[in-house]
């Protein structure tokens, strides 16, 4: 038990004695899991719209395959990513392997499943001749689509918190892919097992507690952005 | 470990259940040091010392070993070709500024990495050339690899990896063998198995352990990975 108030002790110290390294780590998790979720975002979206908008033959199918992709083991989409990126792999060429680009990568494909499936459903609560309605009223295809995203905003965030949720928590993947170089792929999650591994648990504990107040930060942006216009 | 504890179990039918917890030598030692093992195999010698010199660990003994290796890119961008001890390559290393991968994480591979700096005189800490993996053995040799990178490994990894990575061998580490040993924790500071861990370190030591090790590896890989016994510096022997 020492060790949790412990953790916590040295969580405030890291941030406030402004350990440079502390810093460097939270804005990499932040900055990779960001744009993993904002790809997730782009790719969820699309296929979503088209998905619960065009009905698709097969949807149904799709959709089972995005649904069980919510429970695709992480360590499952890094070890693909990691094989696509080894140099004899064919995306080798790119020299991605061990940089934040394989991370962004692998918690991309993690997340993308969950946002779209989530957005998908979402979509699918609005009521089918809402789209038709706002078309006939004039509304450009772009302007049809942000009117109904903005409709299904409640679900659609709950997607976004989900996917956000997903990439930053991952460390499998992580690792596979990104090696847990310092001061270039060390991620929050990363770091956790590193220092578990040396043995440092009050560091590890310290860490912990600073991954879960930044998704509590992040997750309190989006719900209050969630709640605010609700009310409006 | 996995084939030792199979047969430590098959010789041991009343020992109850045995729980083998994987992990880095550091993390192993301070979770003995917490009193939560009763027995612990690592490979850092100068850390099991202290941790038996600190009271928490008893009847260290050491029951096999292998070698750290050099490896490093083909070209040799540091010229450590023909370096007589690995002190004598690192500072070639750190003297060309040539990329080296340390595995980062306070593990016997790790601490030994340290030590060999400090034998050359040379702090790489810091320096743009010198990467922190963080990572274990098997990944870490990846990691350098991709690279083009030094870095230090140990014999059994070499050998089960040498066919995956681009990286050749330089130096042996003839001087500091890489030992194993196992250490009970001090039963006098904290509540453990006793009879449990002294039957395991006795398995290890044991003419039937013993075996497990030397044979271990020699029909996939052609050789042994481990060699077993109280070790005893072999003259180096390129692997």
């Amino acid at each position: 038990m020492d060790l949790i108030w412990d953790g916590i002790r040295e969580a405030f110290r890291l941030i406030f004695t402004g350990n440079g390294e502390v810093y460097e780590i939270v804005l990499l998790s932040l900055t990779v899991s960001g744009a993993a979720t904002g790809m997730a975002l782009v790719i969820g979206l699309s296929m979503a719209s088209l998905l619960a908008f065009r009905a698709p033959p097969g949807r149904t199918l799709v959709l089972s395959f995005l649904n069980s992709g919510m429970a695709l083991p992480p360590v499952v989409a890094g070890l693909v990513v990691a094989v696509m990126l080894w140099r004899t792999g064919p995306l080798g060429q790119l020299h991605l392997l061990y940089t934040p680009a394989a991370i962004v990568v692998a918690q991309a494909v993690i997340a993308t499943p969950v946002v779209t499936a989530l957005s998908a459903a979402a979509l699918q609560t609005l009521h089918p001749r809402l789209r038709l309605q706002i078309l006939a009223l004039g509304a450009s295809r772009w302007q049809a689509a942000w009117l109904l995203f903005r409709e299904a905003r409640l679900p659609l965030l709950a997607a976004v918190m989900a996917g956000f949720g997903a990439a930053i928590s991952e460390v499998g993947a992580t690792i596979m892919v990104g090696g847990n170089i310092k001061g270039s792929t060390r991620t929050l999650t990363s770091a956790t097992v590193l220092e578990v591994q040396r043995g440092n648990f009050e560091t590890a504990m310290a860490l912990s507690f600073i991954l879960l107040a930044l998704v509590y930060a992040v997750n309190l942006y989006l719900t209050v952005l969630q709640q605010r216009r609700r009310a409006s | 470990m996995d084939v030792l504890m199979d047969e430590f179990k098959e010789q041991h039918p009343g020992i109850g259940t045995v729980k083998a917890v994987p992990g880095g030598s550091g993390q192993l030692l301070e979770m003995a040091r917490r009193g939560e093992l009763d027995v612990i195999v690592t490979h850092s010698p100068a850390d099991e010392e202290r941790f038996v010199a600190g009271g928490d660990g008893i009847d260290r003994r050491p029951f096999m070993h292998n070698f750290f290796l050099l490896a490093g890119p083909e070209d040799d961008p540091a010229g450590v070709t023909g370096a007589a001890t690995p002190a004598a390559a690192f500072k070639l290393i750190a003297e060309a500024g040539a990329r080296f991968v340390s595995r980062g994480d306070r593990s016997g591979t790790h601490v030994r990495e340290l030590a060999i700096w400090r034998e050359a005189g040379a702090d790489p800490r810091g320096e743009s050339w010198y990467q922190e993996s963080g990572v274990g053995q098997g990944p870490n040799l990846q990691v350098a690899s991709d690279k083009g990178a030094y870095t230090l490994v140990d014999s059994a990894t070499w050998t089960a990896l040498e066919d995956d990575v681009e990286l050749v061998l330089y130096v042996t580490d003839a001087e500091a063998p890489n030992v194993y040993s196992v250490t009970r924790v001090n039963p006098q500071e904290h509540r453990v198995n006793e009879a449990a861990a002294r039957a395991f370190a006795d398995f290890l030591t044991s003419a039937p352990g013993q075996a497990v090790i030397e044979g271990f590896g020699r029909e996939q890989y052609g050789e042994p990975l481990f060699i077993p016994g109280d070790f005893a510096p072999e003259p180096a022997s390129t692997p």
